[in-house]
């Protein structure tokens, strides 16, 4: 699904922010990507996205490579994947329900099939009684499960998670957990990174640790 | 067709959102359209009017009162050898006599004033040939008087040519002027709508879907102000007309502008829907291009 070969990536005027990492995700996975803050945990989420280029070796997504690909190719690219970001990205300034058709609309989804698709992501989350709310009046928690709606609705099939729970308490966590595990269970990879190594629903699965840069160890946890 | 659909509901909610600086912008394209079109029109019809007048006779020749027919020939002679002249009429003195008692009241005269006279067209049309020829013929024997009637209809008209190309120079100005302002207030909007884009491109947004939204509302920008444009040039020619219907009275003429010119209405706002969506399309191509996704 998502290969990596002796990837290296640079940002222009900064250092290697990774340095010659290999590696390869199959379909279904559910991986974990930890490290200090500033290890590259986020460059290497969004070369997987393909929303940036390595600067060298190759990355394969799909078997494309995305060095190769035209700019006016990536933006297909990208719809095989959703984004959940540690800060949300919401729209403030539609409701729930706008914020969830956006990616549809993207995908040139309009009408009675995209209303009914929406609904049943904002079902998914537990979102659906809400769906006429501005975002700005949804508790933290509450605003993250939206984005997972938002990234869930034109049916991806990666997962793609920086942080998701970075700013919650504990039980909204836990709920933002078991939301991934569920699309997981039903065939979605998931990548998500996390600072929390040591998080108790990484059980049995793989980790990707990043040290400077380096991929240093690919570990299973288990508790 | 249905995204189309979705970004101009889009655009017309975010417009009714900000009716009063929608209206603001539409205005400011409104009068910018208005004056070139207002000289346009006075233009177009002064030419039309000059170039009625122009078809009729350019130059009329007066013999003297006391030629005798040997002379009067000579004078006929010599403009039929003149390569300058394209056709010549002979009036003579009796049929413009007659001519005059059955039009006007004539009986305080009782001898013809007078004079046989040639009405002649040239090849040339430039005021300088023309010119020329008049001098030429004055000189022949027992010319009384050559008239250049369309001088000032010539003059008239040379002003008009030149007329035409200051408006489109103008014209050329303001579609600058135009096109600033309408990119300047798409690029407002681009940066209150900014999130929006960054979101857009990294759920896999192609720049034609991100520009979509704006190049309509750059063209709905130009229709408003276009029609708006119409509509202040329709109330404006119809109080010319007011003002100007008595003083035409006074010299026997209908003389008004057409008041709904919908070809020209029709050519304005086509123009500013152009300069509408280029304008956003500038500014929206510089915005995408500077908008990082992180």
């Amino acid at each position: 699904m998502i290969k990596f070969d002796h990837v290296t990536k640079r940002y222009p005027g900064s250092d290697d922010i990774l340095k010659n990492v290999s590696l390869s995700i199959e379909a279904g996975e559910f991986v974990f990507v930890t490290g200090h803050s500033g290890a590259g945990k986020s460059t290497l989420l969004k070369l997987i996205a393909a929303l940036e280029r390595p600067t060298h070796g190759t990355v394969l997504i799909a078997n494309q490579n995305i060095s190769q690909l035209k700019d006016s190719a990536l933006p297909f690219m990208r719809r095989r994947f959703g984004l959940i970001f540690q800060d949300h990205k919401l729209l403030y300034d539609r409701n729930c329900f706008e914020n969830v058709i956006l990616p549809l609309h993207i995908n040139g989804i309009t009408g009675l099939d995209a209303a009914k698709r929406v609904r049943a992501a904002l079902d998914k989350v537990g979102l659906l009684s809400k769906e006429k709310a501005m975002p700005i009046t949804l508790s933290g928690g509450e605003q993250q499960r939206l984005a997972i709606a938002r990234a869930v609705v034109s049916r991806p099939s990666v997962l793609i998670a920086d942080e998701p729970t970075g700013n919650l308490d504990a039980s909204y966590a836990t709920d933002i957990m078991s939301i991934f595990q569920a699309f997981n269970q039903v065939g979605v990879t998931v990548v998500m990174a996390t600072h929390d190594a040591l998080n108790r629903y990484a059980m049995h699965k793989r980790v990707l640790h990043i040290d400077h840069g380096e991929l240093k160890n690919e570990q299973s946890i288990s508790s | 067709m249905n995204t189309h659909l979705q970004a101009i509901k889009l655009v017309l909610a975010r417009m009714l959102q900000k009716k009063l600086s929608t209206l603001m912008i539409s205005l400011v394209i409104a009068v910018a359209l208005c004056v070139p079109a207002l000289f346009y029109i006075g233009v177009n019809h002064l030419t039309t009017f000059t170039s009625q007048l122009q078809s009729e006779t350019e130059m009329s020749l007066f013999v003297k009162l006391d030629a005798n027919n040997d002379q009067i020939n000579q004078i006929k002679d010599a403009l039929a050898a003149n390569k300058a002249i394209k056709s010549v009429k002979f009036v003579s003195k009796d049929e413009a006599w007659q001519a005059l008692k059955a039009k006007a009241e004539t009986q305080d005269l009782d001898k013809n004033p007078l004079p046989d006279a040639f009405f002649i067209q040239a090849n040339a049309a430039e005021p300088e040939a023309l010119e020329k020829l008049k001098n030429d013929l004055a000189k022949l024997n027992n010319v009384e008087k050559v008239l250049l009637n369309t001088e000032w209809v010539k003059r008239l008209s040379a002003i008009l040519a030149l007329g035409k190309q200051i408006i489109l120079l103008v014209a050329g100005l303001l579609a600058i002027a135009l096109l600033v302002i309408i990119s300047n207030t798409v690029r407002m909007q681009i940066i209150t709508q900014k999130d929006e884009i960054i979101v857009s491109k990294l759920m896999g947004a192609t720049n034609g879907f991100i520009r979509m939204p704006f190049l309509y509302a750059g063209m709905l920008y130009g229709l408003i102000g276009g029609l708006l444009a119409a509509l202040m040039l329709t109330i404006m020619v119809w109080l010319f007309n007011q003002s100007i219907a008595q003083l035409a009275e006074l010299y026997h003429s209908n003389f008004n502008l057409p008041i709904f010119d919908g070809s020209l209405f029709s050519k304005i706002i086509l123009f500013a829907i152009s300069i509408g969506w280029l304008g956003s399309y500038l500014a929206v191509t510089r915005a995408i291009a500077a908008i990082k996704t992180n």
